[in-house]
């Protein structure tokens, strides 16, 4: 499909170029504040991006924390992923690994020591068709996210995360719902309506009093979480005793569950993502065809790629 | 509520002994691999998918799958419906397992590279892992080489392989090289190799002991899922995303270089992804498994294992053999197959033999035969026929070793001034027929009829030629001849009256027919296959009982199809009635199983331009062919072991399932399914069993499909992207297979369709004339049109748009002496149009009937709604309605939103206008998109599917919506269903998705 094609057919991918946004998932976070107005909150100054890159998240928090805005002190971003990102104004990138205890430690320090008001994900994994593993390691990416959002994030603050509603999604709104006063499944009108996409809105952070988050790179989340049971439902096991030996693991029973409130973000005056578009031809600005704001990154399959370009990977041999 | 029968995503296989176990859902299918019988189907976990088989020698299996593993007998795996109770959890994903080398313990690898160490009881023994080596894997795998010495290889998602050891929690290698997420690695079992596969779709063999990298394979075109070490780790095995398997050699013969070199390449699964493979190392076959639901067995072998599947001979390995000196230039023109061997001619009139006993041998030269020379035959009358330009026939009757010419007679045909085509074709028992057809439109098509025994001509039929006409392939009849033409012509001459054919021109696009096969006689009409190189394959049905030319239609095309790629030379029905084709792709000529879609075999020939022929032997088939001068004989041996043990489904999403509920058919009931892999597949189902037959996989929609129907008893559409919508008609008449015709397209607003055609709903009008149509596009567009059946054209009646947003549903709703459309935009209103007045038909209380006989067709613009009934917060995903039995219109609708609504509407006396409200609403219907909804049970009952891969059936009398029954369906991305209710109250529910499951509902 050639970049005027997709254009036509989907208009957020048009608009992100004309406004200059590195994806069209910018809107979808753009939605999501007309929705909750998280970001137009005057208190907000400590705000954390994680899986950020290209950076179209924190494109958005860049504009609405810093573009046109009188009182900007103490209000700091910070964006973390693994791959490199280019610079954005108002932003400082780390380039590490979420689950590290040394990444907390840089955006803590990054905060002067105090905590952030809002963190964020768009993150998702590579997709592989498998859709119960797919959408497992989709939660344990939120579920990283959390252990350091935990560590992070104020009482009373503000996490939200992409989401797949898949089979088990009513697991992991029941496990949020330990966490957090308020949990939202909401949908943009900038995701697709064929998509499984969804994002959760998780507020006021409320983690039991006692509880003391620590984040160890020897730990696996589960373990993380051990502490809050109703959280893990296996977690029994492995406190069975000190050495986490002999324990019986349990049969199997069907995890707790509850449907957090749905809730369509963008409102109905705002673009269809699923909807084709006319482009106007007399309008010579629309017409044109528009290149991305960043080129694609290169994928992994690059040198395959240009084997069968070459002609190398036939049938006959 | 319960699942008769599930088609889909199988993630593994495994060969030990006799038997294949494959991971098929959450259950286990056993099969005997020899037979195809399968033994058992054991469910073994509540809800996940089985991703691993283990099989350790004291009869245990270790499965796993996400979070569960079980271990279970393999007797209770032979003879269990199902093994629940052993199901246990552990909190994290499982990657891999493995039994200990004395088969006492558990290995259980985790997504966080951690191993647990459990025995089977599930008592936990220890948890090992590396040091500050947790990062995510999605893949991996455990070595066990003695009691002491176990392996642990995973693969990150960052392109690294960690190998350590599992009792010393050593890491000794991080292997470097890769790029993306490692999607498999293993050791080999001699300890000498790690193979791995990652994103970047290359192969890398590593040496275990240095950790360096030896080799790298590329040859996939898309992601690798699984790698296996076979035949004494001297081969690798890789299936990939790319639907086939490939075989790598590991050549060690120089100590320098190690290579990994493909030597195979099987196409072994449909359209997306197959996921899993395994080798039986004594019988060389392998099993694979994918998302198509499809057990495929591949023998590795299928070019060596009888010893004389290959031969080949040089001009001079011939001139050497018969002792006959060749000039120089002199090559093979022309041959033909027989039980004995070949008989064959060179380009200068030397007829020679081959068997398989005496090898080549001189017959006879015959100068007329020099330089332009065909050679034809019927094979089972050891007849040859040669025949020249010039209208020189030669015909040779030989005995059954080759070893003598029995009788021989000569022709030459006067009437022809040249002759550019003869084809030979069996004519009864006794007789054969010679077609000579001359290049000059003038001249007759002459037509031998041959005596069989002694070569006599017993008679000529100068037939006349049409225009236009080239002939190409012929069919015998009874006694009627049918010739295949360039122009997707055909031409049927009647040996008994008559010289003037009946000629059916443009049965298809394309151009030159390859073959005509008679299928079968139904209804005393016979049916046949007719079969064009371009690909298009067709069957057309013909009345013989009058004479064709008094009959308005003789000749109906019943059944129109395209292949998926290359050239199309040939195509029969075999005797479990699968249509077999046979042609060329770009340098390979195959043989494929046109209805469950496979590949049986393939020759890398070198094409389609070639002096080629396939002849069916006792065991199977030969090629015989040309190639550099050389003459290749390839046998096809019969395959010992069955090609499938499972025929799957779609290799991607179901997007929507229609059953043909008018009548049942062979005790169950035919069904289509529209997929996002852009074909529409024609089933049956059993009722009884859920058994699935797959019939056909039509091809004409370029797109992903959206919705399909059947409009009636006969008409089925189906609509996709690209503004594609496609009316079919469905014949039913042989209880062998259905067949379905393209009947009509709908026009397109333009040149270059872009739009999505998200449903369509029909509304019949009285005695047949039409139906009405309306139509609702991705940008906004509401069209209705006119389908006159009287010359299957389209009529565009009314055209207009809701707003800017994508339509999802349309339903024609006649209610109270009016026509409604009635569609669901994404903005989760119910919106009303009352067309009654904008239509030139009229529309009665339980009919809509035409004006006059004229219809008078003007289109005009969409009338504005009447009501736009905002229910849902975002798109209505499924919509039903019906009308109470106190005369109320219903509607049901499932949304994005995860909610339930039922609407009730009715017409207001004073304006006449729609008015309703929400009767009922369920605001958490399911956890995830409501994906689609159906009555059942004369509407006592709803039924709906949810991305949460849940079915449930609502109570929806009486104004509420209360939950009844709620079952797991294994099938992801749940997204179509269809059910139908038969005589004895049941209902089967079909449900699709990534793949299908068939659920059987008992009466109330």
């Amino acid at each position: 499909m050639g970049k005027s094609s997709k254009d036509k057919r989907d208009l957020y991918y048009r608009k992100a170029k004309e406004e200059g946004y590195r994806a069209r998932s910018a809107f979808k976070l753009l939605q999501l504040n007309d929705q909750f107005h998280f970001l137009d909150d005057p208190n907000l100054k400590r705000v954390v991006d994680l899986c950020a890159a290209p950076g179209s998240w924190s494109q958005v928090l860049s504009r609405k924390l810093f573009e046109g805005q009188k009182d900007v002190e103490g209000r700091k971003i910070v964006a973390v992923d693994l791959q490199k990102m280019s610079p954005i104004d108002h932003v400082t990138t780390i380039q590490a690994d979420i689950t590290h205890p040394k990444t907390l430690n840089r955006i803590l320090e990054l905060f002067g020591n105090e905590k952030a008001d809002f963190v964020c994900s768009d993150g998702a994994p590579d997709v592989t068709g498998l859709h119960d593993l797919d959408e497992y390691i989709q939660q344990q990416l939120i579920m990283s996210a959390l252990q350091l959002t935990c560590c992070v994030l104020k009482r009373n603050g503000t996490f939200i995360a992409k989401i797949f509603r898949g089979r088990d999604i009513d697991m992991l709104y029941s496990q949020l719902g330990y966490l957090f006063d308020k949990i939202v499944c909401a949908k943009p009108r900038s995701s697709r309506g064929t998509s499984m996409e969804a994002f959760i809105v998780c507020l006021s952070y409320n983690p039991p009093q006692d509880w003391e988050p620590k984040l160890d790179i020897n730990q696996s989340t589960e373990q993380f979480f051990e502490k809050i049971p109703s959280l893990n439902g296996i977690s029994e096991l492995s406190i069975d005793d000190q050495s986490h030996t002999k324990a019986q693991l349990p049969s199997w029973s069907l995890e707790e569950r509850s449907i957090a409130e749905f809730m369509s973000c963008g409102g109905l005056d705002s673009f269809d993502s699923d909807a084709t578009y006319h482009i106007d031809a007399d309008d010579s600005r629309q017409r044109e065809s528009l290149d991305p704001v960043q080129s694609p990154t290169n994928p992994p399959y690059k040198e395959a790629l240009e084997l069968k370009r070459r002609g190398k990977l036939t049938r006959a041999i | 509520m319960k699942e008769i029968s599930h088609y889909g995503p199988s993630l593994c296989s495994k060969f030990h002994e006799k038997l294949v176990y494959v991971g098929y859902g959450s259950s286990i299918h056993v099969y005997d691999y020899h037979t195809g019988d399968i033994i058992n189907e054991c469910n073994i976990f509540h809800r996940n998918k089985v991703h691993h088989i283990r099989i350790c020698t004291a009869g245990y299996a270790l499965i796993c799958g996400m979070k569960s593993f079980s271990v279970v007998k393999l007797d209770d795996l032979m003879s269990c419906s199902e093994v629940l109770n052993n199901e246990r959890v552990i909190a994290e994903c499982i990657i891999s397992g493995e039994f200990s080398y004395e088969c006492t313990q558990l290995y259980l690898l985790t997504c966080y590279n951690e191993v647990m160490v459990i025995d089977f009881q599930g008592k936990i023994i220890s948890r090992n892992s590396v040091y500050g080596e947790r990062s995510l894997l999605y893949s991996g795998s455990i070595k066990v080489m003695s009691k002491d010495e176990v392996y642990v290889n995973a693969g990150t998602v960052m392109g690294g392989v960690l190998i350590w050891n599992l009792f010393t929690a050593h890491m000794m290698h991080n292997l470097v090289g890769h790029i993306g997420s490692i999607f498999h690695v293993t050791l080999s079992d001699d300890g000498g190799f790690v193979a791995s596969c990652s994103d970047d779709r290359s192969i890398r063999l590593w040496d275990f002991k240095t950790g360096s990298e030896l080799s790298i394979g590329w040859g996939h075109t898309a992601r690798i899922w699984q790698l296996k070490f076979f035949n004494d780790n001297k081969n690798l095995i890789s299936i990939s995303e790319d639907c086939t398997c490939r075989v790598w050699s590991i050549s060690t013969h120089s100590e320098a270089k190690i290579e990994l070199v493909q030597r195979n390449v099987f196409e072994v699964h449909l359209t997306k992804n197959a996921w899993s493979i395994d080798v039986h190392d004594g019988d060389m076959i392998a099993v694979s498994t994918g998302n198509d639901g499809r057990i495929k067995l591949t023998d590795l072998q299928l070019a060596s294992r009888h010893g004389d599947e290959q031969e080949c001979f040089s001009v001079q390995d011939i001139s050497r053999s018969t002792g006959t000196k060749f000039e120089n230039g002199e090559i093979i023109k022309g041959f033909q197959w027989y039980e004995f061997g070949l008989v064959a001619v060179t380009s200068l009139g030397n007829i020679l033999t081959y068997t398989t006993n005496n090898g080549w041998r001189f017959q006879m030269n015959n100068t007329k035969f020099i330089s332009y020379c065909y050679v034809n035959g019927v094979s089972d009358e050891n007849v040859a026929v040669f025949s020249n330009n010039s209208g020189h026939i030669m015909m040779l009757k030989f005995n059954d070793d080759a070893e003598d010419v029995i009788a021989k007679s000569e022709y030459h045909a006067s009437e022809l001034s040249k002759t550019n085509n003869c084809m030979v074709c069996k004519y009864g028992s006794s007789h054969f027929l010679i077609l000579l057809e001359s290049p000059n439109p003038k001249d007759v098509f002459l037509c031998l009829i041959v005596n069989s025994a002694t070569l006599a001509i017993e008679e000529k039929i100068p037939y006349s030629k049409p225009h236009n006409f080239s002939s190409s392939c012929v069919e015998v009849y009874q006694d009627n001849v049918l010739v295949g033409s360039r122009y997707s012509t055909l031409a049927i001459y009647s040996l008994k009256s008559g010289s003037n054919p009946y000629v059916v021109r443009r049965i298809n696009p394309g151009d030159t027919t390859t073959s005509i096969k008679y299928i079968e006689t139904v209804g005393g009409k016979a049916i046949f296959s007719v079969t064009n190189r371009d690909g298009y394959y067709n069957f057309i049905k013909i009345n013989f009982n009058l004479d064709l030319h008094e009959q308005d239609t003789p000749v109906t095309v019943i059944h129109s199809n395209k292949i998926v790629r290359g050239f199309l030379e040939h195509a029969y029905m075999d005797s479990s009635g699968d249509y077999i084709i046979h042609g060329f792709k770009s340098n390979l000529f195959y043989i494929y199983n046109e209805t469950k879609g496979y590949e049986i075999t393939s020759e890398a020939c070198g094409g389609a331009h070639r002096q080629w022929r396939l002849s069916s032997t006792s065991d199977g088939w030969i090629l015989v062919y040309i190639k550099a001068s050389n003459i290749f004989f390839r046998r096809f041996h019969k395959r010992a072991i069955p090609e499938t043990l499972r025929d799957g489904i779609h290799g991607r999403e179901i997007r929507d399932i229609a059953i043909k509920k008018d009548k049942m058919y062979n005790k169950g009931y035919l069904f289509c399914t529209g997929s996002e892999d852009t074909s529409i597949k024609l089933c049956h189902f059993a009722k009884d069993s859920g058994r699935v037959t797959t019939f056909w996989t039509q091809r004409k929609h370029v797109s992903g499909l959206q919705r399909c129907a059947f409009i009636n008893e006969d008409l089925f559409i189906s609509s996709s992207a690209r503004e594609e919508l496609l009316l079919w008609e469905v014949d039913t008449e042989s209880l062998e297979r259905p067949f379905m015709n393209l009947r009509q397209v709908l026009p397109t607003s333009t040149t270059n369709p872009d739009l999505r055609i998200m449903d369509f709903s029909v509304q019949f009008i009285e005695n047949n004339v039409g139906f009405i149509l309306a139509a609702v596009y991705s940008d906004s567009a509401i069209k209705a049109w006119f389908f006159d059946m009287r010359n299957s054209t389209f009529h565009l009646l009314l055209d207009g748009k809701y707003e800017t947003c994508c339509m999802l549903n349309v339903c024609l709703v006649q209610y109270q002496e009016n026509l409604y459309v009635v569609t669901t935009p994404t903005d989760g209103h119910l919106v009303f149009y009352n067309i009654s007045n904008c239509i030139p038909f009229k529309i009665k209380n339980q009919s809509v009937e035409l004006i006059s006989d004229e219809v008078q067709i003007l289109s005009s613009a969409l009338p504005n709604f009447d009501l736009k009934l905002p229910v849902h917060q975002s798109g209505i995903k499924a919509l039903a309605h019906a009308i109470d039995s106190s005369g109320r219109l219903k509607f049901y609708t499932g949304g994005d939103d995860n909610a339930i609504g039922i609407c009730t509407m009715t017409i207001e006396e004073s304006t006449g206008k729609i008015e309703g409200h929400i009767s009922a609403f369920k605001p958490n219907g399911a956890a995830s998109t409501i994906t689609s909804c159906g009555l059942i049970d004369q509407g006592k009952f709803l039924v709906t599917t949810s991305v949460d891969q849940l079915v449930k059936v609502w109570d929806i009398s009486k104004d509420k919506i209360s939950l009844e029954k709620s079952q797991y369906v294994t099938v992801a991305d749940t997204g179509s269903s269809d059910s139908i209710t038969t005589e004895d109250g049941s209902t089967t529910l079909l449900i699709g998705g990534v793949g299908l499951s068939i659920f059987q509902v008992p009466c109330e």
